[in-house]
Order: C-alpha cells, then structure tokens, then sequence
C-alpha cells in the first residue's frame, strides 16, 4: 500500500450468491490512487467475481464498494457512467471480431465519448502505439497472436482514459511464451502510475509490482499485505500452502 | 427447320417426367412428332420442343415480362417488409423477456405453422387491406394483401435467422462493450448485430429463395405472376407446356442464381479476416 490511505477504492463487506451458494463472504481491501493490488487464490475462490463487482458486470448483494467517495453498488448508479471511468481486459480478450484494432480501440471513444470519427481513430492509434502495436493499426483480432489480441484489448480499455483498471486474468489464456509482452505492457502502466486492480496466477509479477496482494479462498479474504510480507512470512496455513503450491508450478 | 424439331433420347425422358405433372396429352403430342420421323441432328441434339410453340412462348414474351415484373416486386416488397418485422422479432426473443417475448414467440409460430396460402386467403377477403396510393402510382388491395402475407410469413421465418445469429455471438462480445460504457442497446447495435448480420446471410439466401418460388401463390387472391401466366398460355395452347415451364424455370434461376451470388459477394465483401475469432 502505499503512504498514505486515500480511500480511493473501499471495498467494504461485501457478499454475493449465485442462487443458494455464497460465493463472497464479506470481502474488505482499499486501494489508494496509484495503487497495484493483485487478487490471487485458487480457482473458484472469487477474486474474479470480486473484480467484477467493481465494475457491476457481477451484482453484489450486500455490502459496499467506494470509488473516489461514490457507491458503486447504488441502485441510482448509472453503470455505463461507472464503466467509462473503469477499464477492463479480460481473459479471453473478448476483442470486437468484425472490427480491426483501430476498429476495437475507437469505438468508445467514438460512441460513448462522443469523439469524431478522426478524433477517435488518432486516440486509439496513440493507444495502440502505446502498447506497441503501432504496425497492426488494421489488422483484425484473427490475424493476431494471442499476446497482441490482448494488448489490443489493454489499448481498448486506456482510450477511455479510465482511472481505474482493472485486470481478469490477462495472461491465463496465453502461451508461455507470449506472456511477456503483455506483462511488459502491464508494467509500463505501473510506472506511469495507473491505478490498477489485478487477477492474475503470475506470483513473480505480483511481487514485482504490488502495494498490497489479497489472499482469497472460497470467497473470504484470507490475508492481505504487502508482497514481501505475504510471500515470506505469511500468517494464515492456508496462504503459506497456497504459495507452495503455485511455487511448485513455476 | 425440321431438324430443329429433333430431341435427344435422354431430352424425351426428361420431357415424359416434365409434362406427366401438368398434361399428358402434351408429352404424347411431342414425343410423337420425334417418332414421325425428325432427324436427329448432330448439332441440334440440345433442342427440346417445338419450334413453333417456342414462338408462341417469345410472342407472349411481354405478357410473362408482366409477371416477371410482379414476381420480383412481390418479392423484394415482401423480404425487406420481413426484414422490418421479422429482425426486431429475432431480437426480441434474443433479449427481449416477459409479455413482449412471449407475445413475438407465438405469433411467430403461428404465421410459421399457417400454410401460406391460408395466410393469403385470410389477408385478402377477411382482413379486406384497402389499395394504397402513392401519387403516382397505387397499389391495388390483392397486391397489398400479397406483400402483407408473404411478408409476415417472411418476418416469421427471418425472426428465426436473426434469433439464431444474434444468440451465436459469444457473450463476451456484449459484457466487453459494456465494459466500455456502451448501454445494452449500443452494445446490441454496434458489436452484436454487424457480426450477427454477417452470419445470417445463408439463411438469408434460403428465405429470399423461398419468398420468391411461393410468390406464386398470389394466384389465390387473383394476381397473375409469372407462374400463373405462364399457366395462362399453355391453358390457351396446349401443346406448349413444356416450352413454357422451360422458359418459365429459366427465369426463375436467373432470378435465384443473381440474388444468391449477390448475397455470396456480399458475404464475401464484408468477410471477417481470417474468419471469426475466439
């Protein structure tokens, strides 16, 4: 975490079913501007419901989740307002297949922000350049690899100029190979100081980056802090098992 | 001349199976003039039927251009009607819920399960459509009712292309266009629908197909297209059947045959590259 706590992102309690099954159990972090978090746990343990109650693409049904001092669980919220200012990359990438990555990249600045069509498509090739992908303006998500494909959907996410992002397993569904690239790109944006919420397997990235990892399993925060903290001398059996179990996987 | 009249062994089968669904009395008519005696010449093997009545067929040549012309016009009336209707209908039981879904659904299976014939029937004399006017032009009631009928049967069918496509779109098309603020319509609108509409076209060509063959059912509220007028002269001169189900059936493939390939280049032309992703 870093200095000081600006209550950028508070989540506080908060619970949801699927059905009769609980799937979080009063889950609590705060973020401050700037801040990298990383969820991890085992799967089924809820951190990616966690991250998509942040951005109501999941409801919760109980408690309360701040950002920047407004609740992200009223009724009154308009969710397409809350989505404007919050990215997000998804695991399967999810791009837009009929159109190019110009084409993916442009058209939430062009439909939700409103921009010119010129206005709209030199953004989202500032995005592109930005992610490195300055030399596939104009190809389509099929004619791209796995890695590219997700930086695309990195740059789609940043044209909307969030401030916050967040992160649903953006490397789970790549070859070991291309994963580099889009940690790179990802890191790139932990130096430029976005504020990013983060589901990810990757422990050494985590480590690198993060102010403060929460430790979920099946649906309740575990333990949380700082990396070093929680890599070395973690407090909770289950945390310091969990790790080992990731560790004897790299 | 004579050797004009001449028919290969294979065409006199083909002829039999031809006119034994129409008239017999023809195909006896026909198949005896090769038995009288024609020769069979080397270049001509590929003609079938009469000279004379193949005259008779170009000399009705404009009375068949006038169905033609009502055939195509019943036609595109009737899918882009179908389109307007039977679109939103596909939607609706994609995304729609409740009353309206449920509403969509069963007057989609009952205009589905109408033979369309009785669709027509119920149009013309028990809704009574009124003529139309545009000006310059009007519509007369049989042909109101025409386009009415084999439009809202059309809607029926298309619901069914457009609710299959739109339902094939991955999920996570619609949740990533709302991640970036797009509402549930502009979502539906700008990432669901171009990738939906581009997979409905072979679908689309069957029902194009199908909309133009039973335009010929408008014979049931007294409209003479194509086939009916074609039934007209081979009523008036009967030893010209098959002469006119030829030139009929050559019309109605090129009409097929054009719409189909300008629906392939229109696949073609908005290809995805590389095809569909994820």
């Amino acid at each position: 975490m870093s200095d000081s706590d600006d209550g950028f992102l508070r989540v506080s309690d908060v619970s949801k079913w699927y059905g009769d099954e609980q799937v979080l159990h009063d889950v609590s972090f705060e973020m401050s501007r700037g801040d990298v978090t990383v969820l991890i746990g085992p799967s089924g343990s809820g951190k990616s419901t966690m991250l998509r109650c942040v951005n109501r693409l999941a409801e919760a049904q109980e408690g309360s989740i701040l950002l920047d001092g407004e609740e992200v669980l009223s009724p009154d919220l308009d969710v397409d307002d809350l989505r404007r200012e919050v990215g997000m990359v998804f695991q399967g990438f999810n791009l837009f297949a009929h159109l190019s990555a110009v084409g993916n990249v442009a058209l939430g600045p062009r439909r939700v922000l409103g921009l010119s069509e010129r206005e709209a498509r030199e953004r989202a090739e500032a995005q592109l350049e930005r992610v490195g992908l300055g030399d596939q303006l104009d190809s389509y998500p099929a004619e791209l690899s796995g890695g590219q494909q997700q930086r695309v959907g990195i740059a789609r996410a940043l044209a909307m100029e969030p401030k916050l992002m967040l992160f649903d397993e953006p490397t789970s569904a790549l070859d070991p190979e291309l994963i580099g690239e889009v940690l790179e790109v990802m890191h790139g944006l932990v130096d430029e100081g976005m504020t990013m919420l983060v589901v990810t397997h990757e422990m050494s990235f985590a480590r690198e980056v993060a102010d403060e990892i929460v430790f979920l399993d099946d649906g309740r925060v575990v333990e949380r802090g700082p990396p070093d903290q929680l890599f070395e001398r973690p407090e909770k059996e289950r945390t310091g098992r969990f790790l080992e179990r990731i560790a004897s996987h790299d | 001349m004579s050797a004009l009249g001449t028919l290969a062994p294979a065409a006199v089968d083909s002829l039999g199976a031809l006119a034994s669904g129409g008239a017999p009395s023809v195909a006896a008519s026909d198949v005896a003039a090769v038995a009288s005696g024609l020769v069979v010449g080397t270049a001509d093997w590929w003609f079938i039927g009469e000279p004379a009545d193949w005259w008779f067929v170009l000399d009705n040549a404009d009375y068949l251009g006038v169905g033609v012309l009502l055939t195509i016009g019943l036609t595109v009336a009737s899918i882009l009607f179908g389109f307007a209707l039977g679109f939103p209908a596909g939607a609706v039981e994609v995304y729609g819920d409740g009353l309206l879904k449920r509403a969509v659904g069963t007057v989609g299976v009952v205009l589905r399960g109408t033979p369309i014939v009785v669709i027509l029937i119920v149009m013309y004399f028990v809704v009574g459509v009124p003529q139309i006017n545009f000006g310059v032009a009007s519509l007369s009631p049989p042909v109101v009712a025409g386009i009415l009928g084999l439009g809202l049967r059309s809607a029926a069918y298309q619901s069914q292309i457009f609710r299959a496509t739109l339902a094939s779109v991955d999920d996570g098309q619609l949740e990533a266009g709302r991640s970036v603020g797009l509402s549930r319509f502009e979502a539906i609108r700008y990432v669901v629908v171009p990738q939906a509409l581009r997979r409905s076209i072979p679908g689309f060509q069957n029902e194009f197909t199908i909309v133009l063959k039973d335009t010929s059912i408008v014979f049931a509220i007294g409209l003479a297209e194509l086939l009916t007028r074609g039934y007209d002269l081979f009523s008036e001169r009967t030893t010209a059947v098959l002469e006119v189900i030829l030139f009929i059936s050559a019309i109605y493939f090129v009409l097929t045959f054009t719409t189909n390939r300008a629906l392939d280049y229109l696949g073609t032309r908005y290809a995805i590259p590389e095809g569909e992703s994820t």
